[in-house]
């Protein structure tokens, strides 16, 4: 198996904070080299009542929101894993990161809804093109909850593995997605961009 | 060369990774080195049909930036040097072969080769003189027109060549979902670059909708359209979309876009004009070219769209498809027969691709969309040129399979020619025309044409707009949107920078009568970013600043700009402030501590505080903490209005345990050697520690408790618990201050009787002054009587608890206490006789009661056994009386002096009361007479002191005494005239004085005595024998001439 961390992956969901960090913290602890992302204007949790969502600036770190929702309310937050998931995401890294702000470049982007699908392919195309270097945008939709959430960082992982050890995967990511899909059931999204 | 080495070296997979960063490096160094171009093209030249997928991927990569770079040197040289065309040379072939590589079978190659034609189409293209041009962007305009090597002509003709082979490519059938959607991508970004190639495009994303690739899988299918409709939306939104916005968005429905979306999408109304505008003003340019040109070709017209052109394909595709019915295509292909060349066009060939579908619907909408772009085209030269419609015609239905595209190519190859043939002038009309356009729609993207504010400018018009929010208040208000500006005010106030935070407390601080309201919403605002009700704005927050500090520094400052206000006002916007701020910070409690401990400012604050404790129970506590602090000032106004205000909380239920610990805390404090240092400070009054208790310290430990006895009467043993350990100086100022309180509890209180029936041992002192306080104005109470009484008989017997009491006591009880009484401080003595004769404290009209008479009492203290007290201390205490005229009158003595003489034996003081009485009471002179009679009857001389004082009272009433001495036995008179040797010479005078007869009634032994001749001694039965039958017959004669004479001189 080649090194697994020559390819290097992002994977983004709408704030940074759930699917796509929970897949973060399976990858990484896979070996690969993975960033993550939100697409969102706003970092946004769900508060107390539906109506009341909690929301944050991109920029504000896990920390302070941890600290902002202990304040609020603790039990409510603690039962709800709000603070559990916030605590793990805090030892990955420091704050959510806004994919459209972002400048690095990677072989395999995945997103974990289709509404963030789009607006990777829009914030892709509005880039004023570098070098032509190809990246894959595949999405798995992921229900927005703490155990979808886990189910999806096992699928990611698995694609991220099938997709790693290809020779050529410009080539063969047609076939290894169709063959992903006939295995897990899965519909998904595929497109090729540049940078 | 280098590469065939690294081959070597990396013979299989690892040649994978390596070039890759190597190549990354060289393609820099080729554009910053224009001079190595001619040996890497060559180098690239091989490593674009290197083997491995990824070096050749790298190489397309490398190839579309050198292309660029290539063009970029060899138009900016002055000269074309053999390097540059050897170079181009290299180049074309490049091209080439890349275009070649398009049918590669390597997906990933072909992707790469599609974005490589896309690059060459971008760059030998003319760029949309709508759009603003981009910085980096290079194009066909670029290009000198006098360079040889690189004719604009002919690279255009090239790029639309490869533009109609990347169309081809995206149509073919079994192009891969990859290769689909890069070519999707790269056909939208050159329609979005290059307008001119929109309907092209349009037209090509069009077919593809109808017409998938049968080998893509389902979702791969989803992708694509998917991919699909976000290329149209973007296309949409593209000004040069326009004509075909309508198609787009019939387009967009069937692949499922909402309604929505495609409003979004939908170009705005004032691009729409610009965009007609612009066609319009080409068209007139164009129309101005055409009489400058002599000979123009027919097909050149046709490149300027028409300005009015309403047909669109979609339109009459429709139209057609509905009439085209079979006779009319028969009749259309039986006169069209006529035209058919004799062999198959080349272009025929190329372009024309069999129906795949057997659908006659899908096969009728082909042929429709055929005459219907047909049919266009005749329209719009019909629109431009009527001379020559009929040459137009003949020659589009002799060729009927002309595409479109190929008539343009054709054109502008035709224009090309022209441009080389005319002179400059012309040249710099077109471009001058060109800059015009520009310049005129250069302001399309805002982004692009403003540059951001310096930091400095921005705060100052800020400021600036604030200013004038602040100064619009009257029109605020007449326009009715004063809670308007009142929430931008505070929100500008709360979230911006410091100088805006400080216009808006400086206006609100002008008038602070007026404007509280905006200075509380300004408060309510800080508090929601506090709270987190709101985020604050990334612009201004400052991480080190203390969460609540914004807040806090608010309020503090309002709360001191109250302060400086004169007038009444000022308490009232105090406490509104106080009330009505969401949160009162510690800083803001210390501020009202300040203010209600300053005298001047009135008691208003001291009840703002008050109001604070009950309307704010979350803070409460420490509101009460404040007022409790006051209970303890030096200011006597202050303090009084602080305990009252203390005591009117304490009948709330919630607050009462706390204040009672609080004043028995500070009771507590008064059993130390020195003052707390609590009770010090600023904010009591006391800015100098003192080592010593004073009045006021002790007050300040005090007031509060003695304040609350009344309320709560328990509290009592505390003090008395507290009383027994303090200081001297202490226990006196706390005697003193007790006064009141216990006045106002009243004998009836049951704790107080509690505190007086238990008296803690040392507390004597105290509860002694609590029980003469209760019975100074009135007498004692039974109830207090027992209670005493109880305490003297079994626990304490100091007297001196009985003196308060004493009225209540009965006869007996009194006596029994005399000899201690009398033994005690002279002023308590007198005091002790003043209640019991009910002296000098008989002003509350209440009738005096004692238990005892004046005349008991002397009698009393006269029958005081000597054993028990001192004669001294007796004779001090009937002195007393004896000062009381008003009690002791002269009746009264009599009655004493009746009652002592019949006692037995005679009280040893007898005979000093009874020359005490006379002295005072002269007219008793016969009385005492009497007295004294009766006293030789009970033979006065057997007890020694009496007698002496007998003697003396002889002594000192003669000569009405004279009487009673000569009927003294004789021994008895001897011995009283050897006593008082100034007796006999007057006795002597008086007995010769008289008459004989009355001479004959004095013993012989009597008168020798008298005369001093015989000393004899006497016996006790022969004294006893005159007396029966004298004394009844002188008494009653003596007691008239007694009272009825004056005094005789000299005896006052």
């Amino acid at each position: 198996m080649p090194a697994p961390n020559s390819i290097s992956v992002a994977v983004i969901c709408s704030s940074n904070m759930n699917r796509s960090m929970e897949a973060h913290a399976f990858l990484s602890k896979k070996g690969f080299n993975v960033k993550s992302f939100g697409t969102g204007d706003k970092v946004k949790l769900p508060g107390t009542a539906p109506d009341r969502p909690n929301i944050y600036d991109f920029g504000t770190s896990y920390d302070e929101i941890y600290n902002d929702l202990l304040m609020k309310d603790k039990q409510y937050y603690t039962q709800n894993g709000l603070l559990h998931m916030l605590d793990r995401n805090r030892r990955i890294k420091p704050r959510p990161e806004r994919f459209q702000m972002s400048k690095d470049k990677f072989d395999i982007l995945i997103t974990c809804e289709e509404r963030v699908y789009d607006q990777v392919i829009e914030c892709m195309e509005s880039r004023t093109k570098e070098d032509n270097q190809p990246v894959h945008l595949i999405n798995i939709d992921i229900q927005d909850n703490h155990e979808e959430a886990t189910v999806g960082s096992f699928l990611i992982c698995e694609l991220v593995t099938v997709l790693a050890n290809s020779e050529d995967l410009d080539n063969d990511i047609d076939e290894l997605l169709h063959e992903f899909e006939a295995k897990f059931a899965r519909t998904i999204l595929h497109t090729v961009l540049f940078y | 060369m280098i590469h065939g080495g690294i081959r070597v070296m990396f013979p299989n997979a690892a040649m994978d990774r390596v070039p890759v960063k190597y190549y990354q490096c060289w393609t820099v160094s080729r554009i910053k080195y224009p001079e190595v171009i001619p040996r890497t093209v060559q180098i690239l030249l091989r490593l674009a049909s290197d083997e491995t997928s990824v070096v050749a991927k790298r190489a397309l990569r490398a190839s579309g930036r050198i292309l660029r770079a290539a063009l970029k040197w060899i138009a900016s040289a002055a000269v074309v040097t053999t390097d540059m065309e050897l170079a181009w040379t290299q180049l074309s072939a490049l091209k080439v072969q890349i275009i070649n590589m398009i049918d590669s079978d390597n997906d990933g190659i072909r992707t790469q080769a599609v974005k490589f034609l896309e690059g060459v189409i971008l760059i030998q293209t003319y760029p949309d003189p709508d759009s603003p041009k981009k910085p980096d962007d290079f194009s066909l305009e670029d290009i000198p027109l006098t360079l040889k090597i690189a004719r604009r002509r002919k690279l255009e003709e090239e790029a639309n060549h490869v533009m109609d082979l990347l169309i081809k490519f995206h149509g073919s059938p079994h192009v891969s979902s990859v290769n689909l959607m890069t070519c999707m991508g790269s056909l939208a970004l050159i329609a979005k670059m290059r307008p001119q190639f929109m309907s092209n495009v349009i037209q090509a994303l069009q077919r593809l909708q109808h017409d998938l690739p049968p080998t893509l899988s389902d979702s791969q299918v989803t992708s694509v359209q998917k991919q699909l409709k976000l290329t149209l939306l973007g296309l949409m939104k593209h000004p040069a979309s326009i004509e075909f916005a309508s198609t787009i968005a019939k387009q967009l429905t069937q692949l499922g876009a909402k309604e929505q979306e495609i409003i979004k999408a939908y170009p705005k109304p004032e691009d729409v004009r610009r965009m007609k505008k612009r066609q319009q003003e080409i068209a007139a340019t164009a129309a101005k070219r055409v009489k400058v040109e002599v000979i123009i070709d027919e097909a050149e017209a046709t490149s300027v769209p028409a300005p009015k052109l309403p047909d669109l394909i979609e339109l009459s595709e429709s139209f057609i498809a509905e009439r085209l019915s079979v006779e009319i295509a028969t009749d259309l292909v039986m006169d069209s027969m006529a035209w058919v060349p004799d062999t198959m066009t080349t272009i025929f060939q190329r372009e024309y691709q069999p129906t795949a579908t057997t659908d006659i619907n899908i096969q009728r909408q082909t042929i429709a969309k055929l005459l219907a772009i047909q049919i266009k085209q005749t329209k719009a030269k019909k629109n431009k040129r009527d001379k020559e419609e009929d040459a137009v015609m003949e020659d589009l239905i002799k060729n009927p399979t002309i595409s479109v595209a190929e008539a343009k190519r054709e054109r502008k190859r035709e224009k090309d020619r022209e441009k080389e043939k005319e002179a400059k002038a012309s040249l710099e009309a077109h471009e001058k025309s060109l800059a015009k356009a520009r310049n005129r729609t250069k302001a399309l993207k805002l982004v692009e044409v403003t540059k951001p504010l310096p930091k400095e400018i921005k705060e100052r018009m800020l400021l600036m707009a604030v200013n004038r929010i602040l100064l619009s208040e009257k029109t605020a208000v007449f326009g009715g949107v004063a809670t308007v500006r009142s929430k931008i005010l505070t929100t500008l106030a709360a979230t911006f920078n410091p100088y805006i935070k400080e216009a808006v407390l400086r206006y609100i601080t002008d008038d602070m009568r007026n404007r509280l309201d905006l200075a509380l919403g300004w408060l309510y605002e800080e508090y929601a970013l506090l709270q987190g009700f709101q985020r604050r704005t990334t612009l201004c927050t400052k991480p080190q600043e203390a969460p609540h500090q914004a807040y806090n520094f608010l309020l503090c400052t309002l709360v001191s700009a109250i302060d400086l206000i004169q007038g009444k006002d000022r308490d009232a916007l105090l406490s509104r402030l106080y009330l009505e701020a969401p949160l009162i910070t510690e800083d803001a409690v210390e501020a009202l501590k300040m203010v209600s401990s300053d005298e001047t400012r009135g008691l208003a604050p001291l009840q703002l505080l008050k109001e604070m404790v009950v309307r704010r129970p979350t803070k409460q506590l420490v509101f009460l903490n404040v007022l409790l602090c006051h209970t303890g000032h030096e200011n006597n106004t202050i303090r009084e209005a602080a305990i009252q205000l203390v005591c009117q909380l304490y009948s709330r239920a919630e607050l009462s345990k706390l204040i009672e610990e609080y004043a028995v805390l500070y009771l507590g404090f008064l059993r130390l050697h020195n003052p707390p240092e609590i009770v010090f400070g600023q904010d009591r009054g006391r800015p100098q520690i003192e080592s010593l208790w004073s009045e006021s310290t002790t007050r300040a430990c005090l007031g509060l408790y003695l304040a609350l006895l009344s309320e709560h009467q328990d509290l009592i043993h505390e003090l008395a618990r507290v009383y027994t350990s303090m200081g001297a100086d202490v226990k006196r100022i706390v005697l003193r201050l007790v006064e009141g309180p216990v006045r106002s509890l009243g004998m009836g209180s049951p704790q107080l009787l509690a505190l007086v029936e238990n008296c803690p041992k040392g507390s004597e002192t105290l509860v002694t002054r609590i029980i003469h306080i209760l019975t100074e104005k009135s007498a004692p109470s039974a109830e207090l009587v027992a209670r005493v009484r109880e305490l003297y008989q079994t626990r304490v017997s100091d007297v001196r608890f009985l003196i308060p009491v004493l009225n209540g006591l009965t006869k007996k009880e009194v006596i029994a206490a005399l000899p201690k009484l009398i033994k005690l401080n002279p002023i308590v003595v007198k005091e002790v006789f003043n209640r019991l004769l009910g002296t000098h404290n008989n002003d509350s009209g209440v009738p005096h009661t004692s238990p005892i008479t004046p005349a008991e009492l002397l009698i009393a203290l006269h029958s005081i056994d000597p054993s028990k007290a001192e004669l001294k201390t007796v004779i001090k205490a009937t002195s007393l009386c004896f000062a009381e005229k008003q009690a002791y009158t002269q009746e009264t003595v009599a009655v004493v002096m009746q009652h002592l003489m019949e006692m037995t034996p005679l009280p040893t003081l007898l005979m000093r009361t009874v020359i005490q009485s006379l002295a005072l009471y002269p007219r008793l002179s016969g009385f005492v007479m009497n007295i004294l009679q009766r006293l030789i009857l009970k033979q006065v001389w057997k007890q020694p002191k009496v007698w002496e004082g007998f003697v003396k009272c002889c002594e000192r009433t003669q000569p009405q005494s004279f009487a009673v001495i000569l009927q003294l036995p004789p021994a008895q008179l001897a011995e009283a005239l050897r006593m008082a040797n100034n007796l006999r010479a007057p006795l002597l005078a008086h007995v010769e004085a008289f008459a004989e007869n009355q001479k004959a009634h004095i013993p012989q032994s009597i008168m020798d005595v008298i005369q001093g001749k015989v000393p004899c001694d006497m016996l006790d039965e022969f004294d006893i024998a005159p007396r029966g039958d004298y004394s009844n017959d002188q008494k009653p004669d003596t007691m008239e001439i007694d009272l009825s004479e004056p005094a005789p001189p000299g005896l006052d």
